[in-house]
């Protein structure tokens, strides 16, 4: 794993981690393309859409970083209005941004890049932490070149959102590329060693979109087949766990970690707390919660 | 119906929640945009419930809980936080707030969570 294959992952995995969270304000109207890394020394803004709104999330605690997504007026105002709930024809259309329009990127921004420090964090094995957003808007190139704090690395990613250009730019200092080097290296170490991993991991790329199978136990019990076959509405079965227990987790059948039950918008999730190594034995099953 | 106070760093969300919170019947006595704000606001106004960004400028959301709390242990005091901060979430909680709302929020949800906590 060279330094320029880890920022074009780091590229690719923010890029997705910001498209899932645009899609709850815009639905399938947004895309992005390729990352590409910036070679040194070239300004790293210069492929952005000018005049633009540009909001800075960066990275505080964990890593450091910036994180910089530069949208066109226009896009900024259909961005706002899908946020509301509003239909592309209700977006405002003047030349001047309203606060509330300018506030909507830079709120957009924000749900952005903590869904992307989420997914960063789980990589890395760090919590990562985000400072608030900085909007700002510049009228031409040439403003940009100094706005923001030059890092040795830098990845550029072309989205498209609501019809209007936009673009990510990821200023990457080198301890965060270090750490991101470092553990896409042991996760492929692991699974050139052991195939795909069952205690999570990136496999190769052509697997890394079959849908599979995960969920999470919260407890077991055990009787005689008559009991089971006998049981009747109302009737309490008693688990072999606590409620202050971890839940086990399965991927297709295989336990690979434990994690805590949290309630997060009336839901039930998980927050991983354990990985099981690649080596360790592991149990099947074919029950369990979905 | 109760009088709320909304903190959050971004003018669209203060907008946002005090619309649904008003759709409710809710009245929104006042707005703070950090953490700084919204210990100043909470002990000028007294709301009988607050939302609360944690990621704000100056002052974060979770220092500004704590804050909250030691001068008024019964504050009932509603989170609001982006996907992917569930630790902050999970030391809110622990910390004494007494719901969170994950944005972007349903305005069922905030409105579900606010009639939780006060009653």
């Amino acid at each position: 794993m060279t330094p320029e294959e880890a920022l074009t992952r780091l590229g690719e995995s923010t890029g997705d981690a910001l498209l899932d969270a645009l899609r709850t304000f815009c639905g399938d109207a947004v895309e992005h393309g390729v990352p590409v890394v910036v070679p040194q020394g070239e300004p790293p803004l210069a492929e952005i859409p000018v005049p633009a709104v540009i909001v800075n999330v960066s990275y505080v605690d964990g890593v450091t970083g910036g994180n910089i997504f530069a949208m066109t007026r226009h896009g900024v105002q259909r961005l706002a209005a899908a946020m509301m709930g509003l239909g592309a024809d209700e977006a405002g259309d003047g030349d001047e941004l309203s606060e509330l329009e300018l506030s909507a990127a830079g709120e957009a921004m924000n749900q952005m890049m903590a869904a992307a420090a989420g997914a960063t964090s789980a990589l890395l094995g760090d919590q990562i932490e985000i400072g608030p957003p900085e909007t700002r808007f510049f009228e031409s190139p040439d403003q940009t070149a100094d706005a923001y704090e030059l890092t040795p690395h830098v990845v550029s990613v072309p989205f498209t959102v609501l019809d209007e250009p936009c673009r990510l730019v990821l200023l990457v200092p080198n301890a965060f590329i270090v750490k991101m080097t470092r553990a896409l290296s042991d996760l492929e170490a692991e699974a050139a060693a052991g195939g795909i991993r069952t205690g999570g991991g990136v496999p190769g790329a052509s697997l890394r979109r079959v849908p599979v199978r995960v969920w999470a136990e919260l407890g077991r019990s055990h009787m005689p087949v008559g009991r089971a076959v006998s049981l009747q509405p109302g009737a309490v079965v008693d688990l072999d766990a606590a409620p202050d227990d971890p839940v086990q987790l399965y991927v297709n059948g295989r336990r690979f970690g434990s994690g805590r039950l949290l309630l997060i918008d009336n839901e039930w999730a998980v927050r991983v707390d354990e990985v099981l190594p690649s080596t360790a034995p592991t149990t099947s099953t074919r029950g369990g919660i979905d | 119906m109760a009088r709320v106070l909304v903190v959050d760093d971004a003018a669209f969300m203060r907008k946002m929640l005090g619309d649904v919170l008003s759709k409710a019947g809710h009245e929104v006595i006042g707005e703070g945009t950090n953490g700084n704000d919204a210990v100043e606001r909470f002990q000028e106004l007294r709301p009988d419930i607050m939302t609360l960004d944690i990621t704000m400028p100056e002052k974060d959301g979770l220092t500004a809980l704590r804050e909250i709390l030691t001068l008024e242990p019964a504050a009932k005091v509603v989170m609001c936080s982006a996907l992917g901060q569930e630790s902050k979430v999970l030391e809110a909680i622990k910390a004494g707030a007494k719901d969170f709302v994950v944005k972007p929020f349903q305005p069922d949800r905030v409105i579900d969570a606010i009639g939780k906590a006060l009653a």
